[in-house]
């Protein structure tokens, strides 16, 4: 045959083809709709299936983004150093290593991918206003640079200078939260707070950053770290400090120059191991991973699970349906239908059916997605295109796997005993 | 007056066909030597009792079957040793098919029904040719009617027209008023001598005489041979000899 010729054939052919495909697609949606509820309880696994897949990944990636988010918000070259818990010889905690105002120091001094550092205390102190008065408030204790360093502002007031830190000034910055947790409003500004006891006067209010998990960033005081040690004595021997590295991609730079540096000043040796403890954005990133990759399997499990249950309830359902049209195939074959028309109409109908319960478990893990983010503490759900892709494509690929048997026995049934079925 | 087998075209021709099955360990001869020749705008009726090897015969002029031993050619291509997807295209192209319970899909419109061979064939203008063959058997009003909404007269007419529709060389309708009463079974009679009228070649499987007496020609088997045929009765002297022997050698056989 020359080429035009089979360029014509296939022309010739392909209306009738596709005609054949939608027939086929058609008969299986007729057959659905006939059993109704045997249909719909035979891709029960299937819509399970999807809907887990739907609902974890849509939560996992609701989570991711909103982490992300947050992170970008700390400042992207942010890093925190502090020092690390000694532990005793049964592996118990005996306190801390120490680390003082010198190191700090030196870090600024001696390491030239790192922008700037603060020193910085975590406390929690009680603070009142008024009638008004929180037992503990997220405090902390740092420098001017602050502000600069967290990517974190004051929208009104002005933060604490370099002069408020050199006098250990008692003045603090509050934020939204603890606004309204006082009861007051903005007016606060220039009034004074009392910290454990002590006058504070406020110089400047947080912007608002909103609520991260169950933790609301926004319930934060800041005050000059000099004041702080007023405050707490004790802690000028085991400060901790936020470091800027000159750019993201100093970041790694910025850490190994800060880690020679303090191992130099702790006098460790090779082989022992830090006495601090760096935390950077990625690890974070990389912790929460391990969340997402834990979520991921536990997911897998599921879905293998229900995927199998379902593909073996669809094959179940296919087998009585070749039972049951026993003389309908009989028929068909004698009207001219050949083994592969009837393989492909009884898988079509495998395929049509699992897919069906692919997508009622898409749009039921859509619901679910919606449902849980009406709710105020809840992330913004979000359902990535691939997922719909996956959990469709899984379920029709169920559907071939599972369909193949009945198709096939259905395929191979003699006209004639197919005839006299009764 | 009926014309001889020689002077029209041939559309069967089975010679010394038999049909052996396997029953558990045991051999039927379902058929044991079938020769005869059904020619274009033949208007036949197989008759035999139960056993007789109708069916059997049935089955594969239909194609649904391949014969044991022996030669069946279908408008001249011999179609006695074709795999099961090259007869199923056969069957799709040459051959109509009505049965006794109908065989209507359910849920499925008459028209629908009527369409679906021409599916199997990849035939152009199927729904024109399905709504031609609709208003042959007078059923277009019925058209987007399901089985169940239709009488066991109308659903047999679909199926007659379903038959009709691919303008098959052949119909072959096995006990086509098995399900009817007499009236209804009359007038699907009717409709098969006004499509034989119109030049179509028609295969009638029955046992009722009334049926058969509408036939041109009546074929009758007994323990799967021909031991009678009305046309042999009457032309048998100008049958070519390889056609007369089997036929003399039955005839002889009744006898004794």
């Amino acid at each position: 045959m020359n080429g035009v010729a089979v360029v014509k054939t296939v022309i010739l052919f392909l209306p009738t083809r596709l005609a054949s495909v939608t027939n086929n697609v058609a008969t299986a949606f007729v057959q659905i709709w006939a059993n109704k509820i045997r249909s719909l309880l035979t891709v029960l696994g299937i819509i399970i299936a999807v809907t887990s897949i739907i609902t974890v990944v849509s939560f996992v990636r609701g989570f991711g983004e909103y982490f992300t988010d947050f992170l970008r918000g700390l400042g992207t070259n942010l890093m925190v150093v502090s020092p690390e818990w000694k532990r005793g010889p049964r592996g118990e905690f005996i306190g801390r290593a120490n680390m003082y105002l010198e190191d700090i120091q030196a870090v600024n001094a001696q390491c030239p991918a790192i922008r700037r550092t603060t020193p910085v205390m975590w406390t929690g102190p009680s603070i009142e206003y008024g009638r008004q008065r929180i037992a503990r408030v997220e405090m902390r204790c740092a420098s001017e640079q602050f502000q600069a360093i967290r990517n974190y502002y004051v929208d009104a007031g002005r933060f604490f200078g370099a002069i408020d830190v050199e006098n250990a000034n008692q003045v603090a910055i509050l934020g939204r939260e603890v606004l309204r947790k006082l009861e007051c409003d903005e007016s606060i500004v220039g009034d004074y707070v009392l910290i454990e006891g002590q006058r504070f006067k406020v110089l400047g209010l947080l912007e608002a950053k909103g609520q991260f998990m169950d933790d609301n960033q926004d319930e934060l005081v800041v005050i000059p770290w000099t004041a702080g040690l007023k405050l707490y004595p004790d802690e000028r021997n085991y400060m901790g400090f936020y470091v800027e590295a000159d750019g993201e991609q100093n970041v790694a730079e910025a850490e190994a120059q800060l880690t020679r540096v303090l191992r130099q000043r702790h006098n460790l040796k090779p082989g022992q191991p830090h006495d601090f403890r760096v935390f950077k954005q990625d690890q974070m990133l990389k912790e929460f991973n391990k969340v997402e990759q834990v979520a991921t399997s536990i997911l897998g499990g599921i879905v293998s699970i229900s995927l199998l249950v379902g593909g073996i309830g669809i094959m179940n359902v296919m087998l009585v349906s070749v039972t049951e049209r026993t003389r309908e195939i009989g028929l068909r074959k004698s009207v001219g239908a050949r083994r592969r028309d009837i393989l492909s109409q009884f898988l079509t109908e495998a395929v049509v059916l699992s897919t069906i319960g692919g997508a009622i478990g898409i749009g039921l893990g859509y619901a679910i997605g919606f449902v849980a983010s009406m709710h105020p503490d809840m992330v913004q759900v979000k359902v990535p295109l691939w997922s719909v892709a996956l959990a469709l494509g899984f379920s029709a690929g169920v559907g071939i796997f599972f369909g193949i048997i009945p198709a096939f026995k259905a395929a191979i049934l003699h006209p004639i005993d197919a005839l006299r079925h009764e | 007056m009926i014309a001889g087998p020689q002077s029209r075209t041939p559309v069967i021709e089975i010679l010394d066909v038999h049909k052996v099955y396997r029953v558990g360990t045991e051999l039927v001869h379902a058929l044991r030597g079938v020769t005869t020749t059904i020619c274009e705008n033949e208007y036949v009726a197989i008759m035999g009792s139960s056993g007789s090897g109708k069916s059997t015969l049935m089955n594969i002029l239909g194609c649904l079957d391949i014969p044991t031993e022996g030669v069946y050619r279908l408008g001249g291509v011999d179609v006695s040793r074709m795999s099961q997807s090259r007869l199923a295209h056969v069957r799709s192209r040459r051959i109509g098919f009505v049965f006794q319970s109908f065989e209507l899909l359910p849920r499925t419109t008459a028209l629908k029904n009527v369409e679906l061979p021409l599916t199997y064939s990849h035939t152009p203008k199927r729904r024109q040719k399905a709504l031609e063959a609709l208003d042959r058997v007078g059923l277009t009003d019925r058209m987007h009617h399901h089985p169940n909404q239709l009488s066991g007269g109308q659903k047999q007419r679909v199926a007659i027209a379903r038959a009709l529709a691919q303008s098959p060389d052949i119909i072959l309708a096995d006990e086509p008023t098995g399900n009817l009463d007499s009236k209804t079974g009359d007038e699907i009679m009717a409709i098969f001598d006004g499509l034989h009228a119109e030049g179509q070649t028609i295969v009638v499987v029955t046992h009722e005489d009334h049926i058969a007496s509408r036939c041109k020609r009546v074929i009758r088997l007994m323990d799967g041979r021909i031991v009678r045929d009305s046309i042999t009765e009457r032309m048998e002297k100008s049958l070519p000899l390889t056609d007369l022997a089997p036929r003399v050698a039955a005839l002889e056989e009744v006898a004794v």
